[in-house]
């Protein structure tokens, strides 16, 4: 049992993080925009980085999960409001997210996951994209004309819990699926999805002849990192803003900022992503008051400069330097 | 019954034919060369047996199964384990990991949990000597620690047949007596039929291989003892027409 | 009526095509050569608009005489971006070159923001057009077409009959070979990557003589979709097979949006884009070394 503990202790300091995080909003009102935009590239930078930080593969179309995950939320609350679910219907939300992720991303994968290195990123590149125009071109849930749902959740949840849900609670659950990725982290590396892929990831050919099932284990990472993006789209985007357009949802610059924010920390660590999300994301935050619009134009350069000087990124120094230290046991 | 049949087996690349209709047998826990210069097929040969390529022609049963359509991670789960010619650990995983993850999906594999085959590596390491650098990154290893750990992974897969590819390359004579020592222990021990593939008959072909199979142009030259081979005419035909003693050194 | 009109734009489907194949061969260059994916290929094409763009409304210089000007930026930003990030890239995983050349689409295009504004633009260049009964040709598009087939025209001469591109030429076939037979590996990769940059640059001031609206920072990003679908069509690592994927291209786009538009209820513009999306995946489940490909 205590050996059992001891195997997720690496959990304690992102518990610890989130904690300090959820407090400093909670006590200081004035600051919980700030802090909600953290957490949500907490929850994005561990979510994309069960994918590529795991696997070595670069999904470059990854805020279609987003995307789709958005219109479940949305699809919920906008058809299914006058049906008397109340609260319910948050749930039926987050789950048509679950679903409608489970499905693009097994939909990309059956093409994607059978291909190699660069085949693979060249065959992501254009799903957001893809998807936006079908939105659209189909005029499938009002096309380009988007969603405006906050009448809808009103009138079936209330005005008070409407205000709560998209206020407070939206920005909760945000930190929810930021914990749910990072636990869900921690069970794949310490167990047999986590040594698969770690084996791919080095050298895929040597991995199947040790056994390993690669495109099995490269679509359990596929479909858990879709899914969590998805339920972070219903969360942050969907329940928070009440309204949704294909051309917001489907940006590609959310998927940059998944780069950074892994590279930052490092790729494949558990702590990583954190680390990176609080960097850039406070950087992005004064950036935004000292040279407003010049955020990208300052990381872009900066994620050149990681890979070629430290692929590691942070937290993959701060692990080397702590090798053989009490330490190792929670910083991974 | 033979551990695996190989039955008239043809592999080609474009026009080029790279194994042209070669059929042979394995028997349990024997030791085999595949022999033959370089471009004679042997390494289309191993990648063809553990599934890295598919036969265009042919048919291979491992033990009563038709592996001949498997992709190489199900041969694993089989009992085909293999090395490479150049070693390829993963080299971020430490030499502990790399052994366990031979363990946790090789051919015990369903049975064997993570912090089961993490112990089995302990006792993997102990046995090629490796142990002060267990929790270190293989990728930081030098070339014959690193084909140390790949044998070790290799074994923790408990395969029931073992390829290795060149395992005694780049070795001085006193490293290939005493890894030939070590493979026959093993042999004996656990009941691994071995097939190594070496460009050349030398000492540690005839001290370990009981057969070798000789391989030239894609075609199966001979399949004979060790000590036959040696002096069989067609053999030394395809080594330049030198004597076969001159490969002993 | 429709047979009219969809032979009509057919043939505008093989001008813009020729136009397209011209604006995927710098991608295909650089991957065959350094086999590496440039996946910030359309911001370069977005860099040539602009070039084409500036040039005409501040110096009044017509399109085509923007061309060189294109080329030398092109290939003075390729040989910028090998050796400051490429070159060490090489050796490395196959993330970090991708990572890396998308970063560099990103610095372009907020680059181009801060220098342009992110308002989309155009031009007017004003010349004739001309009346083929069943369609209208405006002869900026027929230069356009002209040039691309130029610029094909003038890589292939340049790699078989110069020594120096046949010198590319065999890196291709054999890194190591070559690097053996005398010829400087490094300079080859710098060269073959500073030209298929510049290729591409020179293909942006084309596709602005056929599109002269729409100029923006983000233009790129459908352009990266389209050259890799062109690419995969052809053969990725092929400059002559990206050109016929591109002559393919163009009519299976101009195509299926006459046929989209028969369709009521869909957005025929929208749908033509997600249709090219689809297509990419068909052909990357098919065959992705591509179905031109005879080999």
């Amino acid at each position: 049992m205590m050996r059992h503990l001891q195997k997720y202790s690496p959990i304690l300091p992102v518990l610890l993080a989130y904690g300090v995080l959820l407090g400093i909003g909670l006590a200081y009102p004035g600051k919980w925009q700030l802090i909600a935009q953290l957490a949500f590239y907490c929850a994005l930078g561990q979510a994309f980085n069960l994918f590529m930080g795991m696997t070595g593969y670069v999904d470059f179309g990854y805020v279609a999960f987003l995307g789709v995950g958005t219109y479940g939320m949305a699809v919920s609350i906008y058809f299914l409001y006058d049906k008397g679910l109340g609260i319910g219907l948050i749930f039926i939300g987050l789950a048509l997210a679950a679903v409608f992720s489970t499905g693009l991303s097994l939909a990309v994968g059956a093409v994607a996951l059978r291909l190699r290195g660069a085949y693979f990123a060249i065959a992501t590149i254009g799903v957001n994209e893809g998807f936006r125009y079908f939105v659209e071109g189909a005029r499938i849930w009002n096309g380009a004309d988007g969603m405006i749902f906050s009448r809808h959740l009103r009138k079936a949840v209330g005005r008070e819990t409407a205000m709560t849900l998209s206020t407070q609670w939206a920005d909760i659950l945000v930190f929810g699926v930021a914990v749910l990725a990072a636990i869900l982290t921690l069970v794949y590396m310490r167990n047999k999805v986590g040594y698969a892929l770690t084996a791919l990831r080095e050298d895929e050919d040597a991995a199947k002849v040790m056994g390993i099932n690669v495109t099995k284990f490269k679509i359990i990472a596929f479909i858990t990192s879709a899914v969590l993006a998805g339920l972070l789209g219903a969360s942050a985007w969907a329940l928070k803003l009440t309204y949704v357009y294909p051309e917001d949802v489907f940006e590609i610059h959310y998927t940059v900022e998944a780069i950074i924010i892994v590279l930052l920390g490092g790729a494949g660590t558990l702590l990583g992503p954190i680390v990176g999300a609080l960097i850039y994301g406070a950087s992005k935050y004064f950036l935004a008051i000292v040279l407003p619009g010049f955020q990208l134009l300052i990381f872009a350069p900066i994620i050149i400069v990681i890979i070629v000087l430290f692929p590691e990124g942070t937290v993959g120094i701060l692990k080397k330097k702590i090798r053989g230290t009490a330490l190792e046991k929670f910083i991974i | 019954m033979p551990l695996l049949k190989v039955r008239n087996v043809t592999k080609r690349f474009g026009g080029l034919v790279a194994v042209d209709d070669i059929s042979f047998e394995i028997r349990h826990g024997e030791t085999m060369a595949i022999v033959g210069p370089n471009g004679a097929g042997k390494t289309t040969m191993f990648n063809l047996i553990n599934g890295v390529f598919l036969a265009d022609e042919g048919q291979m049963i491992f033990e009563d199964v038709d592996v001949t359509h498997f992709p190489s991670y199900r041969r694993a789960h089989l009992g085909i384990g293999r090395t490479f010619q150049i070693p390829r650990p993963f080299a971020s995983a430490t030499v502990r990991e790399n052994i366990a993850i031979g363990g946790m999906f090789g051919a015990a594999g369903s049975e064997v949990n993570v912090d089961e085959a993490l112990e089995m590596a302990d006792h993997y390491i102990e046995l090629i000597g490796l142990t002060p650098h267990r929790d270190k990154p293989a990728g930081g290893l030098t070339p014959i620690e690193k084909k140390m750990v790949e044998i070790a992974r290799a074994l923790a897969m408990k395969p029931r047949l073992l390829l290795m590819d060149e395992a005694m390359a780049g070795m001085n004579p006193t490293d290939i007596d005493k890894m030939v020592e070590f493979l026959k222990d093993i042999r004996d021990k656990e009941g691994i039929a071995i097939v190594a593939m070496v460009e050349h008959i030398m000492r540690a072909v005839a001290g370990l291989a009981e057969r070798v199979l000789v391989m030239h142009q894609g075609a199966k030259l001979v399949d004979e003892p060790t000590q036959e081979a040696l002096s069989d005419p067609k053999v030394i035909e395809v080594y330049l027409g030198k004597p076969a003693e001159e490969f002993h050194a | 009526m429709i047979f009219e009109q969809l032979s009509g734009n057919l043939l505008q489907g093989v001008i813009l095509g020729g136009v397209y194949g011209m604006a995927t061969m710098g991608l295909s260059l650089i991957f065959g050569v350094l086999k590496v994916v440039n996946v910030g290929h359309g911001a370069f094409i977005m860099v040539g608009a602009y070039v084409a763009l500036i040039l005409f409304q501040t110096l009044g210089i017509a399109p085509p005489l923007a061309v060189p000007v294109a080329l030398i930026l092109g290939m003075a930003l390729g040989m910028l971006f090998y050796y400051t990030a490429i070159k060490k890239l090489l050796k490395g995983p196959e993330l970090a070159s991708l990572l890396a050349t998308f970063s560099i689409g990103v610095i372009l295009e907020e680059v181009c923001k801060q220098l342009f504004t992110s308002e989309a633009r155009g031009y007017h260049w004003g010349l004739d057009k001309l009346d083929l009964g069943f369609t209208v040709l405006p002869y900026s598009k027929l230069i356009a077409f002209g040039g691309s087939i130029l610029v094909g025209l003038l890589l292939y001469l340049w790699f078989h009959k110069t020594r120096a591109g046949m010198a590319m030429r065999s890196v291709v076939e054999d890194d190591e070979g070559a690097g053996v037979c005398g010829i400087n590996v490094d300079w080859e990769y710098a060269l073959s990557f500073s030209i298929g940059i510049g290729l591409t640059v020179v293909s942006g001031v084309l596709l602005t003589m056929f599109i002269p609206v729409g100029i923006n920072p983000y233009m790129g990003g459908s352009y990266t979709l389209k050259a890799f679908v062109i690419a995969v069509l052809g053969g990725l690592a092929s400059p002559y097979g990206a050109f016929f994927g591109g002559l393919v291209f163009g009519l299976i786009e101009n195509g299926s949006y006459t046929l989209f538009a028969q369709i009521p209820g869909l957005e025929p513009f929208a749908m033509t884009r997600f249709f090219s999306f689809v297509m990419l995946l068909v052909i990357l489940l098919i065959r992705p070394t591509g179905l031109l490909r005879t080999k």
